[in-house]
């Protein structure tokens, strides 16, 4: 394993509360909200994972091994509901990345319902064809007013997403729309 | 040749101002040293952004201190004999090579005079940096002929345009030998291709209109009088935002360098101000000059 030290960018003199302020703000920078259908959200998970075990491990050494889990636990949701066949299929090639395959499978549909529009909004989201997500998943959400997943995408595609931007979040990002993100995502769990 | 990527000078500390100065040199000098002089009149903000990102997964750069007929008096140091340098060089020069012969079989013969020009003069440093870059020549030339098509069917499908010219520098990132970090620096260059595209697509909007040029946007809108409506300007700066921040979050994961505060600077600061005043029309078309940027962060 790597340094914990160097992994949470402290000096191994550093206080606790040192450690936890490092910790802290790697943890806003890597959190799975901020790339929630991201392309590259599983290298942001393996970020989370990396500081938390840093973390722990910090905790341990300071308290000489008695410490629990104090470090945030970063379950991203992924895709688990029960979905039909072809659906789930699709779910998972976007998923894994195989995204002529989704297309194809998705052009091969003959339904064009709520989650035929979803499932091609977060494909062209994936390619960064912003525009005609931003479409497809209003198309979704229009049509199924009432699913969650959508209105959280939608929510996604309708403020331009959101990304970490340094200490003081500085380029104007707004706090409103960070919470009520954070909010909309928090019902999707439950 | 856009100049829309450039940091935010007063968002800089005086030694991050240097460096940058160093890399934007370094990238002149690396034009003359490897295609000539002629070359350096490609020089532009955008690829200097790309050498410097692309440096810093590079490791320990060469530098050197050298002096310049637009510096003659004062050396800089700059990193000009480093491999990233070399490759923003070359990639500038084929992809305006490419962007002039579009225009050339655009326009008519006198409409396209500056263009077989300045085609003419480059032509023996293009070729040069072709030979260098073979895979990327024939990747940008077709992706420059899909752009082309797409423009001569009057596209009102704006992901798929933009996507052609996105499409052009993730490929800067092919030699990338780690997975992981080839993927990051393949959604930040897409990302910023995009955002370049669409952000220079609206700012030619009524320039287009008059010389009745094809513009994506005004396709996409379908625009008679190239203005745009407000809810289509926010749908757009929106989508334009997006962008930006998945540049940033892809950004992030990358560790930190010695070329990070310049690259923060541009990332996080630089990309949504210079959207802003575009879309506020501060934004000045002053190829090369720090005034522009000056102008439009004081106000």
């Amino acid at each position: 394993m790597n340094d914990p030290y160097k992994v949470l960018g402290v000096s191994p003199r550093a206080s606790e509360d040192e450690v936890k302020k490092a910790y802290r703000e790697l943890a806003r920078k890597y959190h799975p909200d901020n790339y929630h259908n991201n392309p590259l959200a599983d290298l942001a998970q393996e970020k989370m994972k990396e500081i938390n075990e840093a973390y722990d491990t910090i905790q341990r050494m300071q308290s000489g091994g008695s410490s629990g889990n104090a470090s945030y636990n970063g379950a991203s949701g992924g895709y688990s509901g029960n979905y039909s066949g072809t659906s789930a299929q699709i779910r998972m090639a976007i998923q894994m990345g195989n995204l002529v395959q989704a297309e194809q499978m998705l052009n091969s549909m003959r339904d064009r319902n709520a989650e035929w529009h979803f499932l091609m909004g977060s494909l062209c989201y994936r390619k960064g064809w912003l525009d005609q997500a931003r479409q497809h998943i209003q198309q979704a959400a229009a049509m199924e007013p009432n699913n969650r997943e959508y209105q959280a995408a939608l929510h996604q595609v309708n403020t331009g997403g959101f990304a970490y931007r340094g200490g003081q979040g500085q380029g104007g990002v707004d706090m409103c729309d960070c919470c009520t993100l954070l909010m909309c995502l928090n019902c999707c769990c439950r | 040749m856009f100049g829309y990527v450039i940091p935010i000078q007063a968002e800089l500390k005086v030694k991050e101002l240097e460096q940058f100065k160093g890399a934007y040199c370094g990238l002149c000098h690396s034009l003359k040293k490897n295609y000539g002089f002629l070359a350096r009149f490609v020089l532009n903000y955008d690829f200097a952004f790309l050498a410097i990102l692309l440096s810093q997964g590079a490791g320990e750069m060469q530098y050197c201190k050298k002096r310049c007929l637009a510096q003659p008096f004062r050396a800089r140091r700059c990193p000009e004999g480093s491999e990233p340098f070399h490759q923003a060089a070359g990639y500038s020069l084929i992809l305006t090579h490419w962007r002039l012969k579009d225009q050339i079989a655009d326009g008519g013969f006198i409409k396209s005079l500056p263009a077989r020009f300045a085609s003419l003069l480059l032509g023996r440093a293009y070729r040069k940096a072709a030979r260098d870059f073979i895979a990327f020549d024939s990747h940008c030339q077709t992706q420059l002929s899909k752009l082309r098509e797409l423009e001569q069917a009057q596209s009102g499908d704006l992901d798929r345009v933009a996507d052609t010219f996105a499409a052009i520098l993730p490929h800067a990132a092919e030699q990338v030998t780690d997975e992981a970090e080839r993927r990051i620096f393949e959604q930040l260059l897409y990302h910023t291709g995009r955002w370049i595209y669409l952000i220079d697509a609206y700012d030619d909007l009524e320039q287009d209109k008059q010389s009745g040029n094809y513009n994506p946007l005004a396709a996409r809108f379908q625009l008679t009088d190239g203005k745009l409506r407000e809810a289509d300007k926010d749908w757009l700066e929106t989508t334009i935002n997006h962008s930006a921040n998945l540049i940033a979050s892809a950004y992030n994961l990358l560790p930190s360098g010695q070329w990070s505060g310049i690259l923060e600077n541009i990332i996080y600061l630089s990309f949504p101000t210079a959207t802003k005043s575009v879309f506020e029309g501060r934004f000045q078309r002053n190829m090369g000059r720090w005034q522009r940027r000056k102008e439009s962060t004081d106000i």
